[in-house]
């Protein structure tokens, strides 16, 4: 045994008295910053609804923003994301750093992942700054700057014409719609209604469906039980429907759609949660943990969770691309919130003009095929990182 | 209760889990796996349960630390029954006993680097100070034998061997009293095997600690246990310190198990009792002594004469009668396809010779009046009429070891047993074998 080194401190040493930890200091900075930012929201919340007048904007300073029932969820989960995701990483330099010389080891997903910082940061912060596409009918079906297409197809062209064809203009860089509406402005507006649904729904999702499944597989019994065959009835409700009757009852929005598919569609990821966790509790070292003094919320939180998030994360990969492919069918079908301008109403919005205005159908189109397929990469990149086994 | 209380003392303890059956979990029976245990561990004390795979130890191991409610009995520490523990007292306790685990793959959470894993207790009960647990683990680990740099590393990253260490390490973080190890070197090779039991020797020397051993391996426990207690099938059959375990077993069981380890002495070898049959299931265990269906030394019916040998080739049948019944049709046909005959036509005491010889008895035994109750027996086997042979050879042949469960005895030797061969010597039942001397 060696000596004299400055770290030596020694377990014999611990007085264990000392240490009787009250209720209150045992909430981490973690934990502790989360409450208090929800406390914060709570606060403007209130303020919205009871000091603001009705419908006025919340905020005039330094921007004009009238925060939607939708911006109040995306915050909290911004915030749920920020504490839970983005904190552990800076807390923890040494993990942060194994996980990014994990994950660096993916080329596409890095590409991936720039792109779809890009794209979601833009999403975030673009609508704040820029005003909703309008109608605007001396503006139809104006082509993306660098190209041209016959005047005649063009009710006013807005750019120079040459030759019988109207160019594109940088006032319309990504051209504009049969109602004048300019793309660029609608992709950007559509990158927030991507970001709000694919990250809200499947936050909702994965929280509740994690919850359930491990809770489910650890207690076993009655609770496993009860928790399991609420799923099954869960699963053969048809929340597509609910969705119609709402749509016809109250309108459709945005908000609706999130809120309705993530607290009617975590059954499956409860299922595929528990199954994992399952076989995970009767690994030793959870026996180890409780031998320990552990809790039952600690085992499930330190190990449990951990030990499940391979399936959290491959499912949550397969989640945000198919309901963000679900909120872009739903407004092709004109069934999605007529006053958001997202992907999938603009791709719907130009398929009777696709053979003389391709552009409108096709540039939200690329974005959407290029943001699910970004999201693929990310995840299975994520899921590799994430695992220490991985290493080699 | 004053200090003098044993670290650990476990009496009657229980563990019986709940067979259930359809939608209503309609209870149906129960897997005895730990049926009524006793003993004691003394501070600085090492003490081995061993016992073949199956018979309760780990069950033992993990009622005994309430980490699985008992069914039933007491389990004191210090003196304090830890079954009446509330919440708190209880993850008091958690402080003062910990577990080292057989598998070294699975003991580790193999998303948690070690460091993380043996502070774990630590933060557990309340250590906020990271760096503090850092550097607590960093010593701990030099201590058992590896190096300080090894806590930012993955389980998956060491050898068995080195996981176990770990595993002691993270057994000792809280500074406990009492360590229980469940087959810790089980999963090893022999050579590392020798390695850790000497650490955990030092260790425990080192801090005194009372240490349960569970293994079924009697020559580790030969090495590292001051005494042993041997179980089968949820009860502890013999006690004793090591030494006079081995030199001078007085169950029949123990003698089995004892010989069932190599010697290295070839002039020993051959002497090896072999066990008939199978573990009985917990769930219905054999009445009387547990060990009567395979005890090679089975006491003989009164009234008849014997060979141990061929008295036990006796019971063999009768076990196999009692459980699965012996198909005189498939003997018949066994007979058949051996001899290229049809099954019809084999002759029935044909049939009665093929079962003496699947059972190893003679073709006539040595007393007449067994003989004569065994071949009626056998004839009403051939007969296919297994509940009538069933019945004369349970009504003949009926021992002291089927009808009469043993108590645990000190017998002549000084061990406390539970057998009926040893029962006689100066016999007063032993409630608790608490103290081996």
């Amino acid at each position: 045994m060696m000596g004299g080194e400055d770290y030596r401190d020694r377990f014999e040493d611990i007085d264990w008295d000392d240490m009787q930890r009250s209720g209150l200091d045992s909430l981490t900075t973690q934990t502790a910053g989360f409450l208090a930012s929800l406390g914060v929201v709570a606060l403007l919340l209130v303020y919205d609804y009871v000091v603001v007048a009705n419908d006025g904007p919340t905020f005039t300073t330094p921007f004009e923003w009238d925060v939607t029932q939708l911006d109040w969820l995306l915050v909290v989960t911004l915030l749920t994301v920020v504490f839970f995701a983005v904190y552990p990483l800076y807390d923890n330099p040494r993990m942060s750093r194994r996980y990014w010389r994990e994950f660096r080891k993916n080329r596409a997903a890095v590409v991936s992942g720039v792109f779809l910082v890009g794209i979601f940061g833009l999403g975030l912060v673009g609508p704040l700054f820029i005003a909703k596409p309008d109608l605007n009918v001396l503006a139809q079906y104006q082509p993306p700057v660098f190209l041209s297409v016959p005047e005649s197809t063009v009710g006013t062209c807005v750019g120079p014409v040459s030759d019988g064809m109207c160019h594109g203009t940088w006032q319309y860089p990504l051209g504009t719609t049969g109602q004048g509406k300019g793309i660029m402005k609608s992709v950007i507006y559509g990158m927030r209604v991507s970001l709000e649904v694919g990250l809200i729904t499947p936050l909702i999702i994965i929280i509740i469906g994690t919850a359930v499944g491990t809770v489910a597989a650890y207690s076993g019994g009655i609770v496993d039980e009860l928790l399991m065959r609420y799923v099954d009835i869960q699963l053969t409700f048809p929340t597509f429907f609910l969705y119609l009757l709402l749509l016809y009852l109250y309108g459709g929005t945005l908000f609706l759609l999130i809120v309705i598919f993530g607290i009617t569609s975590w059954g499956s990821t409860a299922r595929l949660v528990r199954s994992e966790a399952l076989q995970r509790r009767e690994e030793e070292y959870i026996q180890a943990a409780q031998s320990a003094g552990a809790s039952e919320f600690w085992v499930i939180r330190k190990h449990l969770v951990p030990n499940v998030s391979n399936t959290v994360i491959t499912n949550a990969s397969l989640l945000i691309p198919s309901l963000i492919l679900f909120e872009a069918a739903f407004s092709f079908l004109g069934l999605g919130d007529p006053t958001v301008p997202s992907w999938g109403q603009v791709i719907s919005a130009g398929r009777s003009d696709i053979d003389t205005a391709w552009w409108i159908s096709t540039i939200p189109g690329v974005f959407l095929f290029t943001t699910v397929l970004a999201l693929n990469f990310v995840g299975d990149a994520l899921r590799d990182a994430l695992d220490p086994r991985a290493e080699d | 209760m004053s200090s003098d209380a044993p670290l650990l003392e476990v009496r009657n303890l229980k563990k019986h889990y709940p067979i259930t059956e359809g939608v209503l979990k309609r209870q149906v029976g129960n897997v005895r796996a730990v049926d009524g245990i006793s003993f004691a561990v003394e501070r600085g004390e090492t003490v081995g349960l061993v016992g073949e795979s199956g018979c309760g130890k780990s069950t033992a191991a993990t009622s005994l630390l309430r980490l699985e409610e008992p069914t039933d009995g007491e389990v004191l520490f210090e003196g304090r029954d830890i079954t009446e523990y509330d919440k708190k007292e209880l993850k008091r306790f958690r402080r003062e006993a910990q577990m080292i685990f057989q598998d070294p793959t699975s003991s580790f959470d193999p998303r948690m680097s070690v460091g993380e894993s043996v502070a774990e207790p630590l933060t557990v009960h309340g250590m906020r100070d990271r760096e503090r647990r850092r550097r607590i683990v960093k010593d701990l680990l030099e201590r058992v034998g590896l190096s300080a740099d090894d806590i930012d590393r993955y389980p998956h990253e060491f050898s068995g061997g080195q996981k176990q260490r770990i595993g002691l390490a993270r057994a000792l973080v809280l500074n406990p009293k009492l360590i229980v190890a469940d087959e810790p070197v089980s999963a090893l090779d022999v050579s590392i095997q020798a390695e850790i039991l000497s650490l955990m020797k030092d260790v425990q020397t080192e801090f005194g600690l009372g240490m349960l051993f569970i293994s079924h391996d009697l020559s580790v426990v030969r090495e590292i246990c001051d005494r042993v207690a041997v179980m089968y099938l949820g009860e502890i059959v013999e006690f004793a310190a090591t030494d006079e375990l081995f030199e001078n077993p007085q169950h029949p069981y123990t003698r089995a198990l004892l010989s069932s380890i190599p010697q290295p002495d070839p002039t020993k070898r051959g002497s090896a009792v072999e066990l008939s049959g199978d573990v009985p299931s917990p769930s219905n265990p054999p009445s009387g002594c547990r060990f009567h269906t395979r005890c090679p030394e089975v006491i003989p019916p009164e009234g008849y004469d014997f060979e141990q040998k061929t008295w036990r080739s006796v019971m063999d049948l009768r076990v196999r009668l009692g459980r699965d019944g012996v198909n005189a049709e498939a003997v018949r046909e066994f007979v058949a396809s051996e001899s290229g005959q049809e099954p019809e036509s084999v002759p029935a005491d044909r049939v009665r010779a093929e079962i003496r010889r699947e059972f190893d008895i003679p073709e006539e035994l040595s007393d007449p009046r067994a003989e004569e109750v065994l071949s009626t027996a056998l004839r009403h086997l051939a007969n296919d009429e297994q509940a009538e042979g069933r019945e004369l050879l349970a009504e003949e042949f009926e021992t002291v070891c089927e009808s009469s469960a043993p108590e645990l005895r000190r017998t002549p030797a000084g061990h406390v047993a539970s057998c009926h061969l040893v029962s006689e010597a100066e016999s007063n039942a032993v409630s608790t074998p608490s103290t081996g001397d």
